[in-house]
């Protein structure tokens, strides 16, 4: 094999990592394989499957797999994939059925992915045995859910879903808890857009802090802040001070885990602003019933803008979204954003939030846009060989360790992608056997 | 050669005057005069291109574009701005209106309700998309023109996964 861990090892350096990560599809495929296909992977989340029977279909890496409510209550990844000849059998993007039912020769299954029946069984010899679990849809080895979010893991051993998200887990406590009932509801829609680039790309742009003044320039006013990105206010964050990052800009943490690949930047400076308004008053109310005022307070004071769960979930505390990245192809990168809904606040608070991430993330939208273009412009770029490497190297010489042996930075650093390509050097260097063994 | 403003109506609702108005905002934004654009709208006017087929409502579900003529403003304010990477080089756009059809006119209130279908072209770098759908503009008559409180454009693809989407359809 061309990629042997060796190989790998020489393309992935502590801050810099060969251009052949972006371009080679030979790699690409070996992702799926080791990274995709062993590591958790988001799959999505349980308010789109609130009722038995209830399904959505999507895809762990390339393979297409369904998320399903069984009649059990309890949730279930299988492949979309018919045990008699492999034909997708859940054709929509989501549904509510009794039963599963290929178009191809009829055979049914259960919503947890088993054989239910064939059709017209008598034409079966007493050899084939109809109860052998290999002719169902198959389940995914191991699912977990924590607060609703739903990851799978094509290992069948491996670290369990909280020894793998580490401290990421608390930017799903930070979003979940600002929900008077607990629970957050991702099933208002979805926001579907396209680039002609690397998946890596998503997940390194979500955590990048350094880039906002320079590819988002065209959302920054003369005032050095962006428009407002929140209902009721017309101006957002102090981005810029004449091309340079403004000075709260460079105090926000940086975190990422060089074990697992997840990172945050720390909470925007507008994020702190609590608005004056009736609606926000009545959620307040809602929440410090829930929490008590002290941790109502501490509840609205998020220390986290976006946070990466490598490889393909973000989440973002600021327009609040969930965002899962699709790769199609060395080249070709999918990604859905899913507006976050907030159970037991105000109806016209959780509408501004939709609202607003129109006109933030969507593929029309006003910031989006300018990081697609780039997205673009990268992919194009990297075919030049006028140099072998891609750069991370900016704070390098700043990392600390925490105490966990994880990344800890400031400002626009460039932490969180050291930290990303410090995972998936493991990954794609590991062999089956140890997988999750750790750093 | 650029477009000029349609001549003042004569009869709310009259299919000529409707064909034109119609033809004159596509053209408009196949200028980029998105200012005059935006001012075709009524104050509380919106734009509206949903993500669902049948969708219901702009609120409480996620939509391509729903502005407000506000937010027009920013929108446009940052497609003006030199440095906007995503329009280096500029879409071009071609809008086609046909199939018009004035559903219905209510003199009283002097608004109209109209369907048309229309077809986009855009064009960027090497390549070029089609987009089509069917749109319903709800319009107010306004001193001898109209004026628009809701375009609301059905892509027929409108749940498709998108590159990036500069000028309104």
């Amino acid at each position: 094999m061309r990629y042997d861990p060796e190989v790998i090892r020489s393309l992935v350096h502590r801050d810099h990592v060969h251009r052949s990560l972006y371009l080679d599809s030979e790699l690409f495929d070996l992702e799926m394989e080791k990274v995709f296909g062993r590591t958790w992977v988001y799959v999505g989340h349980d308010s789109l499957v609130p009722k038995p029977g209830d399904y959505i279909t999507t895809r762990i890496g390339k393979q297409p797999v369904v998320l399903s409510r069984h009649s059990d209550g309890k949730i279930y990844v299988i492949y979309n994939s018919c045990g008699h000849r492999g034909a997708i059998v859940c054709n929509d993007d989501r549904g509510n059925v009794p039963l599963f039912r290929c178009c191809y020769h009829g055979w049914t299954f259960k919503t947890n992915g088993d054989l239910d029946a064939v059709a017209m069984p008598r034409g079966y010899g007493k050899n084939f045995d109809l109860s052998d679990p290999s002719l169902g849809m198959g389940r995914v080895p191991r699912v977990e859910v924590y607060r609703g979010f739903v990851f799978a893991s094509l290992a069948p051993n491996g670290p369990s879903l909280e020894e793998h998200l580490g401290q990421a887990k608390d930017s799903i406590d930070e979003l979940v808890d600002r929900a008077p009932h607990d629970e957050i509801d991702l099933s208002a829609g979805v926001h579907k857009y396209m680039f002609r680039g690397n998946w890596k790309m998503q997940i390194e742009n979500v955590v990048d802090m350094y880039h906002v003044p320079f590819s988002h320039e065209s959302t920054i006013r003369r005032s050095g802040r962006q428009f407002g990105r929140r209902s009721g206010e017309d101006s957002s964050s102090e981005i810029s001070d004449r091309g340079q990052a403004a000075v709260r800009w460079e105090e926000r943490a940086a975190w990422g885990s060089r074990s697992n690949g997840h990172s945050f930047s720390g909470h925007q400076p507008v994020a702190e602003q609590i608005p004056d308004d009736p609606v926000f008053k009545s959620y307040l109310k809602s929440l410090e019933a829930r929490h008590g005022a002290e941790r109502a307070r501490q509840v609205l004071q998020p220390k986290r803008h976006n946070t990466a769960f490598y490889p393909n979930m973000t989440l973002q505390a600021l327009n609040q979204h969930v965002r899962v990245i699709f790769p199609v192809a060395v080249d070709r990168t999918e990604v859905h954003v899913y507006p976050v809904q907030l159970k037991g606040a105000p109806d016209e608070m959780n509408r501004g939030f939709v609202h607003h991430l129109n006109v933030t993330h969507s593929a029309s939208s006003l910031i989006q846009t300018d990081d697609l273009e780039c997205f673009r412009r990268l992919q194009a770029g990297l075919q030049a060989q006028g140099s072998d490497w891609v750069w991370f190297a900016r704070g390098v010489e700043t990392d600390k360790e925490d105490e966990r042996g994880d990344y800890v930075n400031n400002g626009t650093v460039e932490v969180q992608q050291r930290a990303q390509y410090a995972a998936w050097l493991r990954l794609m260097t590991e062999d089956d056997a140890d997988v999750g063994s750790g750093r | 050669m650029s477009v000029q403003a349609a001549e003042p109506i004569a009869v709310l609702g009259d299919q000529r005057s409707i064909e034109d108005f119609l033809i004159y905002e596509a053209q408009l934004l196949d200028e980029r005069r998105f200012e005059e654009w935006r001012d075709l709208f009524a104050e509380d006017g919106h734009y509206w291109v949903p993500l669902k087929l049948e969708q219901a409502s702009p609120e409480g579900e996620p939509s391509l574009f729903y502005d407000d003529r506000r937010m027009m403003e920013t929108r446009f304010e940052r497609l003006r701005h030199p440095n906007i990477h995503s329009q280096n080089p500029p879409h071009r756009t071609c809008h086609l209106v046909g199939n018009v059809v004035v559903e219905n006119v209510d003199t009283k209130r002097g608004e109209c309700w109209v369907r048309s279908n229309m077809i986009m072209t855009d064009y960027r770098l090497r390549t070029q998309r089609l987009f089509s759908g069917r749109v319903r503009h709800h319009l107010r008559g306004d001193s001898g023109s109209y004026k628009i409180v809701l375009k609301r454009v059905d892509l027929i693809n409108c749940d498709d996964v998108f590159e990036l989407i500069a000028v309104p359809f």
